[in-house]
């Protein structure tokens, strides 16, 4: 299919799409999901009466720091396990727990133990990214293709040097991808903490329900859907810049 | 290296009692209403089971959760097979797809209380919607990559309609599928806890939320314990019953 068929059809989808919920919208209504229109018109009211942005900006500031912490957790186990059998068998069980356990389910016990605010936010972000930042850098560094290792290692090099040299490299594709799995997970579990005890984004979505102010409720929706793409964008973006010899694998892995 | 004292059947024990024993340091180390020791949680856990309250529970749970799953994966099947098989209406579709998959699904609910109140059909709606995509993605992926030979083949032996779908198309796809099944009732029973929690409290969430607010931590633990276990068991049912329906795969893989 050539390029302008392609763009052609995802404007016709997402036209298409507009549309549908433009007419949907006028059947049912602003109190039971407002038009398309409607939504755009009563944006910038949104934004003043919720404080959209100043809320999201806030609510993205924590989310970075969980998540950032996840990733470097998240990182740093993953390699260690992947490339000790012993650290892996003594942290498998666990690490398996972890990554089954449902973030929404630690919502009331991570109240009790850091209360209601930032360390309670950072820390649900942080076990929402950490699980699939591990498991992903754990598959990459299990898979360190042994060649190169020898061959590193036949040139003498130190265990530094191949750490820095051909670990990271090889791993770096799959901590990518770790990362944008995490990243979603990430923005998923703020919204959870966030709703469960009213502040920042999460409040905003809260509130505006509450009002039963559909207008709102979907303008913030849109919001964070254009957030969560960008940022997914970004992280691919920084992929292809620092690492454009991996973007195949990466556009496999899509 | 992995020698006999490296194996899983030596080290997971290992890990799982050495685990416990450092939870049951720290839970000494700070307060019980804070967090409990382990032997607290397997006490509580067995007092739980033994009066029938969590089954009673995971009973009434598991109503919305099987609902909720069973008509995502309904819906999500037959639509993902029919997008996937036309390359036109997949391109159209999918920033569409990708866009609405970026907004957290439990930002939804609030419109599910305006449509459906605060019990069961809200419920059933927001597991609906916490697995919905993920089914839908994995359909959608199998049926894009079915190999292009086995299409002409099945062409060159005018092999048409119904006959296709169910000899070719539907085995073709559905290891991935499968893939979609297990992510989702995963995915499900995250959101049937996350209902629980947001709608009105019952059940499990119920629990969660009456032990936390008494700062009964011990009883916390448990039940999130039993969630965790519960997705467990379900996603390696399904992978078992990926198995029995599906061996060609597990064969071709393993």
């Amino acid at each position: 299919m050539s390029r302008g068929k392609t763009w052609a059809l995802r404007l016709a989808g997402i036209a298409v799409f507009v549309l549908a919920w433009e007419i949907t919208g006028r059947i049912f209504g602003d109190a039971l999901f407002a038009p398309f229109s409607a939504v755009v018109a009563g944006f910038p009211a949104t934004v003043r009466d919720y404080h959209l942005f100043v809320e999201l900006a806030g609510s993205l500031q924590q989310l970075l720091l969980g998540y950032l912490l996840g990733c470097a957790v998240g990182i740093a186990l993953g390699i260690m396990m992947g490339r000790s059998a012993l650290l892996d068998g003594l942290l498998q069980p666990w690490v398996s727990m972890m990554f089954v356990t449902s973030i929404a389910s630690l919502v009331p016990l991570f109240i009790i133990t850091f209360g209601f605010g930032l360390l309670f936010r950072v820390a649900i972000v942080f076990m929402a990214a950490v699980w699939y930042v591990l498991l992903v850098t754990y598959h990459g560094a299990r898979n360190v293709s042994p060649e190169l290792l020898q061959t590193a290692r036949a040139f003498q090099s130190s265990r530094m040097q191949i750490f820095f040299k051909v670990m990271l490299p090889a791993l770096y594709p799959y901590i990518l991808v770790g990362m944008r799995i995490g990243l979603a997970h990430a923005i998923r579990a703020m919204v959870i903490a966030e709703m469960y005890v009213i502040v920042g984004f999460g409040g905003v979505v809260y509130n505006a329900g509450v009002e039963i102010s559909t207008v709102s409720l979907l303008g913030a929706l849109l919001t964070i859907m254009v957030v969560g793409v960008a940022l997914n964008e970004a992280l691919k973006w920084i992929g292809r810049m620092t690492a454009p010899w991996y973007s195949e694998r990466q556009q496999l892995s899509n | 290296m992995r020698t006999s004292l490296t194996r899983p059947l030596v080290l997971y024990p290992v890990s799982i009692v050495l685990g416990l024993c450092v939870w049951e340091a720290l839970a000494h180390v700070i307060p019980r209403a804070l967090f409990a020791p382990p032997s607290a949680v397997l006490g509580r856990l067995a007092a739980m089971t033994g009066d029938g309250s969590l089954s009673t529970a995971l009973l009434g749970s598991v109503q919305h959760m099987l609902a909720g799953y069973l008509l995502a994966a309904l819906v999500a099947i037959p639509v993902g097979i029919v997008v996937g098989r036309s390359t036109a209406i997949a391109t159209a579709v999918e920033p569409i797809l990708n866009a609405v998959y970026a907004i957290p699904p439990v930002a939804f609910a609030p419109f599910f209380v305006i449509w459906f109140g605060l019990y069961f059909e809200a419920r059933v709606a927001l597991v609906f919607a916490m697995c919905f995509f993920e089914i839908l993605i994995n359909v959608l992926q199998g049926v894009r990559n079915i190999d292009r030979g086995l299409l002409d083949a099945a062409r060159a032996l005018e092999v048409t309609g119904f006959t296709l779908y169910r000899k070719v198309v539907i085995p073709a796809a559905s290891p991935f599928i499968f893939t979609g099944l297990r992510v989702g009732i995963g995915r499900a029973v995250n959101a049937m806890i996350t209902a629980e929690l947001f709608f009105s409290a019952v059940y499990l969430g119920q629990m969660l939320k009456t032990s936390s607010n008494a700062f009964d931590t011990a009883s916390t633990f448990a039940v999130i314990f039993a969630v965790s276990l519960f997705g467990l068991a379900c996603q390696e049912g399904m992978r078992l019953a990926e198995r029995f329906i599906i061996p060609w795969h597990h064969a071709s893989t393993a």
